[in-house]
C-alpha cells in the first residue's frame, strides 16, 4: 500500500543544517514530500535516530501504517524534548519526505496536533545541538 | 552631576569589560585553568569545532577558497567517484565510522578529560573517542592505518599541539551534506595538526592544519574555535549505539 494520504507541495523542513549518521539523500527523496494524520502505534526511542509509527486511515477505510524517523534520541533530550512528547494513541499530524525505496517510510521533520499546537520540529537531518541552544 | 558622572564610570567598565573579552590567548585578567604539572586543562564539554561565523550551523566543513592546487592526480583522489552502491557512496548509512576529523566536527557535543600525560576527547556522534598521549612520546610504527589516526601531543607554550597521522583512506568532511555531489576525501598520506589554546574562559582557539601530499600541493589552516558548555555536565555525553536501530540503511527499509 503506497498511496500518499496527502501530498504537501509547499513543504519544507530546514535541511540546509543538514546532519545525521547518513546523507539525506542516501534514504529520503527531497521530491516525495509527505503528510500524514493518524495515531501513534509505536515509539522507538532509540539510536542513530528514533522512530515512531503512526496509523493512517484512508478515506476509504483502508488503514496503513507509516514509519517516521527523527533526530538521535541524545539530540532531542538535550533540546528538552523527551519519549514523553510522543504518546501511544494520540493523533498526530506528521510532515516529511519519503525513504528512496517508496515505502511507507519518511524523514518525520514537524509533528503536530490536530489543532495546530507543535509537538516538536526535529527531522533526522537536523543540524543539533545548536551550540546557542 | 552626580548620575552622569555615574554613567560615564558605567560606560568606561563596559568598554573596558569588551575589551578584555576580545583579549587573545593569555589577554589581561584571564589565567586558564590548569592540570597538576601547569598546563593548561581543556577538561570541559564543548561544541565542535567551528568557524566563528558558522557557529550553531550543522557540521564544520572545510573551506574551498582555502584549499591550495591539487598534485597530478590529486584531484580523482579527492573526488572519487559515486558508484551508485551505497555501500561505497555512503557507508556511514551502514554505522561505519565517521573517522577524524569528521565525527568530532559534526555538530554534537565533545567532551574533554585532561591529565598530566593524556588527553582524551569524546564526540557523542558514535561515540568517537581519542587517547592522546602528552608524554612526548613518538607517533606508533609498524601498525595498520586507522579511521582516527594515531596523535600525540605536545605543548609549546600553552598551546597544545596534536600531530595526527597514520590515517586510513577515508571521507574528509561532511560537505555532501550541503552539495550530496561533492564527496571529498582523503588520502592515506593524510596527516592534521590541531592547535588548541584558551582565548577567554568559555573559548578556544582550535587551529587546524590539513596536510596531504598525494591530493595537495602545500598544507593549509583552518582558524576554528569551541565554546565551553558547562550545562552538559548534568547529563554528560547522551550513548550514540549507531547499530541500534539503523532502520533503512542506504534507502532500503526493507533492509534488517
Amino acid at each position: 500500500m503506497n498511496k500518499l494520504p496527502v501530498i504537501v507541495g509547499l513543504f519544507a523542513v530546514a535541511q540546509t543544517s543538514a546532519h545525521a549518521h547518513h546523507s539525506f539523500p542516501a534514504v529520503y527523496d527531497s521530491s516525495q514530500p509527505v503528510a500524514v494524520t493518524g495515531k501513534i502505534t509505536r515509539v522507538e526511542w532509540f539510536n542513530p535516530h528514533i522512530w515512531f509509527y503512526v496509523e493512517v486511515t484512508e478515506p476509504d477505510g483502508e488503514v496503513t501504517e507509516w514509519g517516521f524517523s527523527s533526530a538521535p534520541p541524545g539530540v532531542l533530550m538535550r533540546r528538552g524534548i523527551t519519549k514523553d512528547v510522543l504518546q501511544i494513541g494520540a493523533v498526530v499530524n506528521v510532515e516529511g519526505f519519503r525513504a528512496r525505496d517508496g515505502s511507507n517510510n519518511a524523514s518525520g521533520g514537524r509533528v503536530t496536533l490536530p489543532d495546530g499546537r507543535n509537538v516538536f520540529t526535529a527531522s533526522s537531518e537536523d543540524a543539533v545541538p545548536d551550540s546557542n541552544d | 552631576m552626580k548620575n552622569r558622572i555615574r554613567s560615564a564610570v558605567a560606560a568606561a567598565f563596559l568598554s573596558l569589560a569588551s575589551l578584555a573579552a576580545a583579549q587573545p590567548s593569555g589577554g589581561a585578567g584571564f589565567e586558564p585553568p590548569r592540570t597538576g604539572n601547569g598546563k593548561p586543562d581543556f577538561s570541559g564539554f564543548w561544541s565542535q569545532p567551528q568557524h566563528v561565523e558558522s557557529v550553531g550551523r550543522g557540521a564544520t566543513t572545510f573551506t574551498k577558497d582555502k584549499m591550495p592546487p591539487f598534485v597530478p592526480g590529486g584531484e580523482e583522489l579527492f573526488y572519487e567517484p559515486r558508484t551508485g552502491d551505497p555501500r561505497h557512496d555512503e557507508p556511514r548509512a551502514f554505522c561505519m565510522p565517521s573517522g577524524f576529523p569528521s565525527a568530532f566536527f559534526g555538530p554534537y557535543p565533545v567532551q574533554i578529560v585532561q591529565t598530566d600525560d593524556w588527553l582524551v576527547m569524546v564526540t557523542e556522534f558514535e561515540r568517537a573517542t581519542r587517547l592522546i598521549p602528552l608524554d612526548g612520546r613518538p607517533h606508533r610504527e609498524g601498525i595498520e592505518s586507522t579511521f582516527y589516526g594515531d596523535p600525540v601531543g605536545h605543548w609549546e607554550g600553552d598551546t597544545l599541539v596534536i600531530d595526527s597521522r597514520n590515517y586510513k583512506r577515508w571521507s574528509l568532511d561532511d560537505y555532501y551534506y550541503v552539495n550530496p555531489e561533492e564527496y571529498r576525501m582523503h588520502s592515506d598520506a593524510f596527516r592534521t595538526i590541531e592547535r588548541l589554546r584558551w582565548v577567554d574562559a568559555s573559548t578556544l582557539s582550535y587551529e587546524f592544519t590539513v596536510e596531504d601530499p598525494k591530493i595537495f600541493t602545500e598544507s593549509w589552516t583552518e582558524d576554528l574555535q569551541m565554546t565551553l558548555h558547562p550545562e552538559w555536565e548534568s547529563t554528560g555525553l547522551y550513548e550514540f549505539v549507531c547499530q541500534e536501530n539503523n532502520r533503512c540503511p542506504g534507502g532500503d527499509c526493507s533492509s534488517p
